[in-house]
């Protein structure tokens, strides 16, 4: 279980993370959703040890012990796919994966087994031997994330996995983290994308400007945040938009004063909540 | 034209804010043209003296003029030290020529006109340039003294005087009193141009008998190995540039992992940072050392380049590679990029090769800038390789430059190093 309890971070005058907490369960994708700036990057650096916190604590917790990532051996359990695509592109997509498996400490068969499972996991056992050069944007998007699994951690931290890459390919890559989800893994997400977000993450915590704004199901966070839905209705007299949370009763109104051709219910989702809670306001 | 003039002013104005491309644009040709005008004019301080060594063997009052007048010659600085030492100077490459006088040089200076005055000149031959223009110096110096000697009825007069006792003890001929006559006239001859002004208008009377001095030139592998060919030389400093190019290449590959990510990736592995700056150096080392290792093999087999020391060019070879795989490490962390790490590698490496030997010889730049090439590891490179090769090192002479380059090598890693840990972490 990766725990962040009460974690702060500052660079200079800069605070990037500001008391922050939560903890990932087993079997979990937890999403870590924020604008630009929000500290996103800096909390995933901390949970992989790249960062060390200036206060609180980042830990891989089990039932025997607590262990701090910054120490190398406690790497093992983790593994992460980087938004860019971090991989060499002058070799193979096997030899990608045996490269890192070896850093990962694995040798001999069990590094083959991983290689032909992760070639696999990917969608690229056919293409293995081919350059990464020569693999197309999806195909590498789906290698970075088979090197982050290549030795079996217990926590996938997955940054942006979708960026750049067409439908096809990004729902490739969903099946691919409800399968780490169901295989027992925790999945950390982070994402711009607020459907993906939605549709993967069983709990999300919107931050901003390093701290914690919200931290619930995806349910629960458009319950307490998504304020009200919308009514889109079409009439004799052209198009409007009604803010309700009671979209019938308001439908009916509207009836009752004249001719309604064509309705749509817009209920809040995610991207309400996040706007809710972060502003509509740019971020650069 | 509106068109033209406002995408040529973004291009310029984006070259400004580069400043990478501002650096290599404006200050890298300022770098260069300061360091070439420095080396070829000393910084308005005239050419540079070139060092000789000098023995005198003669030990008299005209071997001391010589020295003095050589000493005051424009574009030499003149050392006497004794023989053995000027030779081992000579090899090592510190001087380019020996100058010995001989016993009698004196006693030819002062009167020419029996024997001419003769000098020994040792020669490090790859230093044929330098040599052509010590024997400039020499000549003219011996040339002022016999136009001193001519216009001096003293000094004549007890020349000829000599030289009288000689003509006089020959058996009576037209000839030997028509010499006798000729000697007993010059010293009046001569006092006479003196009075009239003439001596400096008709150029002194050298070359009346023949060249004023005779130059016995001999090589210094005369006495201790040389260069076999010219690729000893030329081996040696392909071999410098091979370190420089594997350097620059390595650190850029760091940039590189940087930029694309895979350093991340590295660094979230179970290793240690130390376990990827090491992986990073023995990868440098290793292509650096076989590199270069190829090129001296490839000189040897095909070229005929004869190295003097195997040991201790191998010694020279790890010592080369140990120095530029720290300078790998400490480019890689000044360059955050690929472009800068090539830009700032080749940048520095460039002025610091002219710095170190590696273009220009070291004894052409003015005497500050061969005290300030100490600094520049390419200096001590070129020493440990031509040392091996064809200088004929012995392990002592060896031990300083590989210790500089070791220690060059480890400081510069271990402040990259730092850097690096510190950066990404």
């Amino acid at each position: 279980m990766l725990v962040f309890d009460h974690v702060s971070k500052s660079f200079g005058d800069l605070r990037a993370v500001d008391d922050l907490s939560f903890e990932v369960e087993a079997g979990e994708v937890f999403g870590l959703l924020g604008p630009n700036g929000a500290g996103k990057t800096t909390a995933i650096n901390m949970a992989v040890g790249l960062l060390e916190p200036d206060e609180g604590v980042v830990r891989f917790a089990d039932e025997a012990f607590d262990r701090n990532p910054r120490d190398a051996e406690n790497r093992r359990s983790l593994g992460l796919a980087p938004q860019s695509i971090a991989l060499y592109e002058q070799i193979g997509g096997a030899d990608n994966l045996r490269f890192f498996g070896r850093l990962h400490g694995l040798r001999g068969s069990d590094l083959e087994e991983r290689v032909v499972a992760c070639l696999d996991f990917a969608d690229l056992t056919d293409v293995g031997k081919k350059v990464v050069s020569k693999y197309s944007g999806g195909m590498k998007r789906r290698l970075n994330l088979a090197v982050a699994i290549i030795h079996d951690p217990e926590l996938v931290l997955l940054d942006e996995p979708t960026v750049g890459v067409d439908p096809q390919s990004r729902n490739a890559i969903f099946e691919r983290v409800e399968q780490l989800r169901d295989g027992g893994k925790q999945v950390v997400y982070t994402t711009h994308y607020m459907e993906e977000a939605q549709r993967l993450c069983d709990r999300v915590a919107i931050i901003d400007r390093g701290r914690l704004m919200a931290l619930d199901t995806v349910p629960a966070l458009i319950g307490a945040h998504g304020g009200p839905g919308n009514l889109v209705v079409r009439t004799g007299e052209g198009e409007s938009r009604h803010e309700t949370t009671d979209p019938l009763g308001t439908l009916a109104e509207l009836q009752a004063r004249q001719a309604v051709d064509h309705f749509q219910y817009l209920p809040p989702d995610l991207e309400t909540v996040f706007l809710n809670l972060t502003g509509r306001a740019l971020r650069d | 034209m509106n068109k033209i003039v406002a995408m040529a002013a973004k291009d310029i104005h984006i070259l400004f804010r580069d400043k990478l491309g501002f650096f290599f644009t404006v200050f890298f040709p300022l770098m260069m043209a300061i360091f070439f005008g420095a080396m070829f004019a000393g910084l308005s301080r005239g050419p540079a003296n070139v060092p000789i060594a000098l023995v005198d063997q003669d030990r008299t009052s005209a071997s001391e003029r010589f020295i003095e007048r050589l000493g005051q010659a424009s574009g030499l600085a003149v050392e006497q030290i004794p023989r053995e030492e000027a030779l081992e100077q000579v090899r090592r490459g510190r001087t380019a020529v020996l100058v010995t006088l001989t016993p009698g040089f004196g006693a030819a200076l002062d009167n020419p006109f029996v024997t001419t005055p003769e000098v020994e000149m040792t020669v490090d031959p790859t230093q044929f340039a330098v040599a052509g223009m010590v024997r400039g110096v020499l000549l003219e110096a011996a040339g002022a003294e016999l136009q001193d000697l001519m216009s001096d009825p003293a000094r004549l007069g007890a020349a000829n005087s000599q030289n009288s006792l000689f003509f006089e003890s020959l058996p009576p001929s037209s000839a030997r009193d028509d010499m006798l006559t000729f000697l007993d006239l010059s010293p009046r001859v001569s006092s006479l141009i003196d009075e009239m002004g003439l001596g400096a208008a008709t150029g002194g009377n050298q070359g009346f008998f023949g060249p004023p001095l005779e130059i016995a030139q001999t090589e210094v592998q005369a006495e201790r190995p040389g260069p076999t060919n010219s690729y000893a030389t030329s081996f040696a400093q392909a071999m410098l540039w091979t370190l420089i190019g594997g350097s620059v290449s390595f650190s850029m590959s760091i940039a590189i992992e940087r930029s694309r990510g895979t350093l991340m990736r590295l660094l979230v592995a179970p290793v240690t940072a130390r376990h990827l700056l090491a992986a990073k150096g023995l990868a440098c080392l290793g292509a650096t050392l076989f590199a270069s290792s190829a090129l001296i093999t490839l000189g040897i087999t095909v070229f005929d380049v004869r190295p003097t020391s195997y040991p201790l060019l191998v010694l020279a070879l790890l010592c080369g590679s140990i120095c530029f795989c720290g300078i790998m490490m400490a480019l890689s962390v000044i360059g955050g990029t690929e472009q800068a790490a090539a830009g700032i590698g080749w940048g520095l490496s460039l002025p610091l090769s002219m710095l170190g030997g590696g273009m220009v010889p070291l004894f052409l730049m003015p005497e500050w800038m061969q005290r300030l090439a100490n600094i520049s590891p390419m200096k001590w490179t070129l020493m440990a390789y031509e040392g091996a090769i064809w200088r004929g090192f012995t392990l002592n002479e060896m031990l300083p430059p590989c210790a500089v380059l070791v220690a060059i090598g480890v400081i510069a890693f271990t402040l990259g190093a730092r850097r690096l840990r510190w950066d990404t972490g």
